[in-house]
């Protein structure tokens, strides 16, 4: 856990440190995976307490769901529907979702987190 | 959480690497987003500063106008000055304002006729073309044509005076005159008989009959001291200079 918290904000300063940013055409799209990205993390942690964690899923989840945001918002400008409302309406939604899961395992059971190596055999 | 760290597993591996690519775009994402809206902010306030350049060459041009006023009637004083000092002069003055006159370079007062026209005020009906029922350039020609020709001596359109080197010229829904757009409706007013020149436009068959087949608004009103103001441009010649005898 502590391992992926340094990761990512390990991450985050990279981001800040090296001199590219991405190119204003593509910004809304990223920002589209982005959420996506960050979807699969929340349903990844809530897995995780539930403790039915797999990683193959994950990781497709991750990468899959990111590239297929992306390309939607993508196509949606090529049509001329804001498809990447829908990606943002869904995400959302399955965010708040997870994390209310998350809450209701965490305030119900009261269990410490001990779900985590053994899901990873 | 009690976590204890031991190896990450490969699993954890591609999880970290995950996020740090993760961590990576949403930081560039957010510079991303900070250019943008600088770019914008940036553009708002190059707006802003062209609409103050506007106001400000607004400001020179009227001063600059009133300048130009005042030197010309400095001029009028050292002409007013010169004619006092001799008779030749004095006959070149009078001299002089006729041609001024004649050139639209001073305002002038005197009887005449002020014509109003206005677009057809006719609901649009179907299988008429709506073009008949407005004013074109070519309208208004004619009506500066006929009162020229019933001897008008001064001629203005919405206060442009119409001058030798006037055009009337369509520019797409307004006419051009004096490289000035105006809209509908045209206020054109003419020093001369007033009864010459009204009958001039009234005549059978004349511009007023073409005009009012087309329910062109027209109003015509005779008045006995009209004020028609002076060209307000600048007349230069590149082109045209006076030919000397035996060249």
């Amino acid at each position: 856990m502590i391992v992926l918290i340094l990761a990512l904000a390990i991450g985050i300063l990279i981001g800040i440190y090296i001199p590219v940013s991405i190119p204003q055409d593509y910004s809304s799209y990223i920002a589209v995976g982005l959420l996506a990205a960050l979807d699969s993390i929340f349903g990844a942690l809530k897995s995780n307490l539930k403790g039915d964690f797999k990683i193959d899923i994950f990781i497709s989840g991750f990468v899959g769901n990111t590239l297929i945001a992306m390309l939607f918002a993508y196509l949606g400008d090529r049509l001329g529907i804001p498809l990447y409302q829908a990606a943002v309406v869904a995400f959302g939604v399955r965010i708040f979702q997870n994390f209310g899961e998350m809450r209701r395992k965490l305030l119900l059971k009261n269990k410490s987190l001990t779900g985590e190596e053994k899901e990873n055999d | 959480m009690k976590v204890k760290i031991k190896r990450p597993t490969g699993g954890q591996v591609a999880i970290a690497i995950l996020l740090l690519i993760l961590g990576i775009l949403i930081s560039m994402q957010i510079k991303s987003v900070r250019q943008s809206n600088e770019l914008k902010n940036l553009e708002k306030a190059r707006a802003i500063e062209l609409a103050e350049q506007i106001n400000q060459l607004r400001k020179e041009n009227s001063s600059l106008k009133a300048h130009i006023y005042e030197l010309e009637s400095r001029i009028k004083e050292y002409q007013d000055s010169a004619a006092s000092i001799s008779k030749t002069t004095e006959l070149l003055k009078e001299e002089l304002d006729k041609v001024k006159i004649l050139a639209g370079l001073t305002d002038v007062v005197g009887p005449g006729i002020v014509i109003t026209l206005d677009d057809s005020k006719l609901p649009a009906t179907t299988n008429v073309d709506p073009n008949s029922f407005l004013l074109h350039d070519s309208d208004i020609l004619q009506v500066i044509n006929e009162l020229r020709a019933a001897g008008a001596e001064a001629i203005s359109i919405n206060d442009q005076r119409v001058v030798a080197t006037t055009e009337i010229r369509c520019a797409g829904p307004t006419i051009s005159i004096n490289n000035t757009r105006y809209s509908a409706p045209y206020i054109i007013k003419a020093i001369g008989d007033p009864k010459i020149l009204k009958n001039s436009l009234m005549m059978r068959g004349g511009i007023i009959d073409l005009l009012k087949e087309f329910s062109i608004e027209v109003k015509i009103e005779e008045a006995s001291n009209i004020v028609i103001p002076r060209y307000t441009g600048t007349l230069k010649f590149n082109f045209a200079k006076i030919k000397s005898e035996g060249s």
